[in-house]
């Protein structure tokens, strides 16, 4: 049986966690929010992306060390990024939103305040105090084999262990990712909002016009 | 420029952005306490300080508000 060993990303492993972040925001549709919102090209968007982790900016969805990654004979196989929302005082919005308009040119900014009121209709704020699951991907060959529930594992462990106190973990997902939400189920994640848009104009831009907001309690 | 200026300029960049007329700003206020106030949101609310204020943050700056008091601070500092 094939041996996985479970590390904290470090910077060699930006390539990897670029293509995580691009196919997480995919959701297994041909939409790339990075593209439709910031009218960037796909090889911009991971350019972009991969200027923003090697800023090395901890404590949001785009920093590196919120990302776990499963290696198997030398080879990164797997990711998976969270962190404790509003740690250190330190919103995740203000974090990634200080990278994005730090690194991205100014007409993707203007091109993206022009949409983000509609997507503000299916926008969840996320719930100070407790873990953020952010992207996540396997990749094709190491599918079936459990590694995203043992990442899920791997990476809660971890940040309980830092800080014992949290006692919920929740994840966002696109409605319309139906293999994500169930890969979430296994991990003892279940339902417990959604959010939808009835203006259909919104898939000009994301996978799906519903955000389906996942929780599992933490038990001591 | 005074304090109470740039926080009323501030209040009508987050008014417009975070979509609500009736917001009134504390200095503790975060993210958090604000419906709406995303990544994507708090990018455009960088960016518009810039633009009114004619001034460019660098990302030291930035790293450092941790609320809208700190914003206020670290926008007179660079004024």
């Amino acid at each position: 049986m094939e041996e996985f060993i479970f590390r904290t990303a470090t910077i060699n492993d930006v390539p990897f966690l670029v293509e995580t972040i691009i196919e997480a925001e995919k959701s297994g549709s041909n939409i790339l929010s990075w593209t439709t919102i910031f009218g960037l090209s796909e090889s911009d968007s991971k350019r972009y992306l991969s200027d923003m982790l090697k800023e090395e900016i901890d404590g949001c969805e785009l920093s590196i060390s919120s990302f776990l990654v499963a290696e198997t004979k030398g080879q990164v196989v797997a990711a998976l990024s969270a962190w404790i929302e509003g740690e250190n005082n330190e919103s995740s919005a203000f974090l990634k939103g200080n990278l994005l308009s730090y690194i991205l040119p100014n007409d993707c900014i203007q091109k993206a305040s022009v949409i983000q009121p509609l997507l503000q209709e299916i926008h969840i704020d996320y719930i100070p105090g407790s873990i953020q699951k952010g992207a996540g991907y396997v990749a094709k060959d190491y599918r079936h084999r459990d590694l995203f529930r043992l990442l899920t594992d791997e990476i809660i462990g971890k940040l309980l262990k830092r800080n014992p106190s949290v006692t919920d973990a929740y994840t966002q997902i696109y409605g319309s990712n139906i293999a994500a939400i169930k890969a979430n189920q296994k991990a003892d994640f279940k339902i417990v909002m959604v959010k939808e848009s009835p203006n259909e104009e919104i898939l000009r831009y994301v996978p799906s016009n519903k955000k389906v907001l996942m929780k599992k309690e933490l038990y001591k | 420029m005074e304090k109470t200026e740039v926080t009323e300029k501030l209040a009508l960049i987050l008014r417009k952005v975070l979509n609500n007329d009736s917001l009134v700003l504390r200095d503790d206020m975060t993210a958090s306490d604000v419906d709406n106030w995303d990544s994507l949101s708090h990018m455009i609310i960088i960016n518009d300080i810039e633009t009114v204020f004619s001034i460019k943050f660098k990302l030291k700056d930035l790293n450092k508000m941790r609320n809208v008091g700190n914003m206020i601070e670290i926008i007179i500092s660079k004024l």
